[in-house]
């Protein structure tokens, strides 16, 4: 079940007929599409994406829902707006009308106290309750067989909904509303445009993609990323990963001009996942810090990265200063520095709050 | 001109457009060789016995404590990418895709699987299936019937394999290997300038076509973020 980021903008969910509702839902899906390129109308006033590799990229799900929620809300022209995460479509949305991220694997607990009206569908809530079953919980329990042969085909469907073995239940999703918003939306105008060649024109694309699938038949969906260039000052934020959606759903490269604030070229061939601390000192032993003024307190002397031994930093560049603005719950100022060892090893080290990470190597 | 994927052709016909294709082959060697061997970029050359990627190959890099093996790596395939190779990169969650992209390499073709986990062997053998250009980083305890396996499988396919052996125990040895000595950042200073190019020595050591070790100093990478000769 793919897990799922949900965008639910309540007053957004009835069109009205001078098309302002559908008009101010696409400024929604084009404001959260500058996260994720994949972001897919359901129908008016609720959009998903997938949420792997972003929240890989952009530092957990948390993250990820503060930013989305952020942009959405800016589009959304004063309307509210809800997110949430989930397996799945159906408990997505339920995590959404919520503002719950379930973790991993948790949906079936999540979904197990919610009530069979949740399901939307009054005819078997109603058989249900005859049986004396008013939760979801309490459906999931039942024998497969039993809903079979008492509910029919939809009752089974209805019951895999509930034990979390699928994730999605017809009805939610209109195609129509879907085509009408993917007509509105600007999707150039973020950089964005259909490509033709996924779509294997050539013999090498087609066995390439037939690779690549296979890849993720045997791993899962999420394992195969490619990565998408945008704007940000430090080579972390200039580039994204996305959960690589086969043919005809790619982006044409995005060349952009030079952001303020940049860390110069060239990029560091390495970008760790999880930032190591670092321990940097001048030659009187002293912290390295960045002062109110943007500068170094001291010239730094020697670097320890993650509790190794002491090594000498024979060459430093910056700081850059930075505002992370995706860490909008404790703002905070930080910045960028480059260094060179001894050994002549090229590093990113970035501070925040007092210590230092190193984030990246010119490997 | 010889379309092998032509739907209409009987089987006779088959035959005679691989007798035509192998003739073709004959008058033509250098081109038919080329076909085998996907372009690297011109500093490159030197390092490699047929002036390229030989498809069904392998491709070893390692570097001393100076580091310059990402680079050097990412950049044996910037040419092929330019020219519309696939390329991916299996195992390598901190590879940084914009250097990638400051090399020219296709971020469109360009995939990243990074963690396989214990399913590496076969997440290799599925991705050299129809990838041309698979960068990776073995766990660091793969066992050599795998790698052999993988070696085998690779000989009859069209991939070029460039493994990143630091720290690894990759059995099977190389065709090619591409050693990054002394890589030093030029201009940076204490507090002037910043990282910008980085002079290294690129040896090659051949298992079978050279016979003695092709050694080289290039920028890894120049002003221009690519690589030059030094």
């Amino acid at each position: 079940m793919e897990r799922l980021l949900l965008v639910r903008c309540p007053e957004l969910l009835v069109e009205d007929e001078g098309g302002v509702i559908l008009r101010t839902f696409v400024q929604v899906t084009d404001a959260v599409r500058t996260y994720c390129p994949w972001v897919t109308a359901v129908r008016a006033g609720i959009c998903t994406l997938p949420i792997r590799g972003p929240s890989r990229f952009f530092g957990g799900e948390s993250a990820v829902t503060d930013l989305v929620l952020e942009a959405a809300e800016a589009a959304a022209g004063g309307t509210p707006v809800e997110v949430g995460i989930a397996d799945g479509l159906f408990a997505a949305h339920l995590a959404a009308q919520n503002g719950l991220i379930i973790p991993p694997g948790e949906t079936a607990t999540f979904l197990a106290r919610w009530p069979l009206s949740a399901l939307e569908r009054p005819d078997l809530e109603e058989l249900l309750r005859r049986l004396g079953i008013y939760t979801l919980g309490a459906f999931a329990d039942l024998p497969e067989g039993h809903v079979l042969a008492r509910l029919g085909n939809e009752g089974v469907a209805c019951h895999r909904i509930a034990r979390a073995i699928e994730g999605e239940l017809p009805g939610l999703r209109e195609t129509a509303t879907q085509e009408r918003i993917d007509r509105l939306g600007v999707d150039t105008s973020c950089g964005i445009e259909q490509v033709g060649f996924w779509g294997g024109h050539r013999d090498s694309d087609t066995r390439a993609i037939r690779a690549l699938v296979a890849v993720q038949e045997l791993l899962g969906v999420d394992a195969v990323q490619v990565a998408t260039r945008q704007g940000g000052r430090s080579p972390a934020q200039q580039t994204r990963f996305i959960t690589w959606a086969g043919p005809d759903r790619s982006q044409s490269p995005l060349r952009i001009k030079p952001w303020p604030g940049q860390i110069p070229s060239p990029a560091p061939s390495t970008i760790y996942v999880r930032p190591i601390q670092v321990e940097i000192i001048g030659d009187a032993a002293e912290p390295v810090t960045v002062t109110g003024r943007g500068s170094l307190n001291t010239p730094p002397s020697r670097m320890s990265i993650g509790g190794a031994p002491w090594t000498p930093v024979v060459a430093w560049a910056g700081p850059w200063p930075a505002l992370e603005q995706w860490w909008r719950a404790n703002w905070s100022r930080s910045a960028r520095m480059q260094v060179v060892t001894a050994a002549q090893l090229g590093h990113l080290l970035t501070t925040q709050r007092g210590k230092w990470w190193l984030t990246a190597t010119y490997d | 001109m010889f379309d092998s994927t032509s739907p209409t052709r009987s089987p006779r016909g088959e035959v005679a457009a691989d007798a035509l294709a192998l003739l073709g082959e004959r008058v033509r060697p250098v081109s038919a060789s080329r076909t085998q061997v996907l372009p690297v970029l011109a500093p490159l050359r030197d390092l490699l016995p047929e002036g390229g990627l030989r498809r069904g190959s392998t491709i070893g890099i390692s570097a001393d404590h100076c580091g310059g093996g990402n680079t050097i790596a990412m950049a044996l395939m910037a040419a092929a990418s330019m020219a519309g190779s696939w390329c991916a990169a299996v195992g390598l969650p901190d590879l940084g895709p914009v250097a990638a992209d400051e090399l020219q390499i296709d971020l469109r073709r360009l995939a990243f699987v990074p963690l396989p986990g214990v399913q590496w062997g076969e997440t290799v053998a599925a991705v050299i299936e129809g990838v041309d250009v698979v960068l990776l980083r073995p766990p660091p305890h793969v066992r050599a019937t795998v790698v052999r396996r993988l070696v085998a499988r690779l000989r009859d396919r069209r991939a070029v394999l460039i493994i990143l052996i630091d720290g690894t125990d990759w059995s099977e040895g190389c065709d090619v290997e591409l050693r990054v000595d002394h890589a030093r950042w030029v201009a940076i200073g204490r507090g002037e300038d910043c990282l910008r190019e980085r002079l290294a020595t690129v040896t090659a050591v051949g298992r079978r076509s050279a016979v003695r070790p092709v050694c080289r100093q290039l920028w890894l990478p120049d002003m221009s973020r690519t690589v030059a000769m030094a």
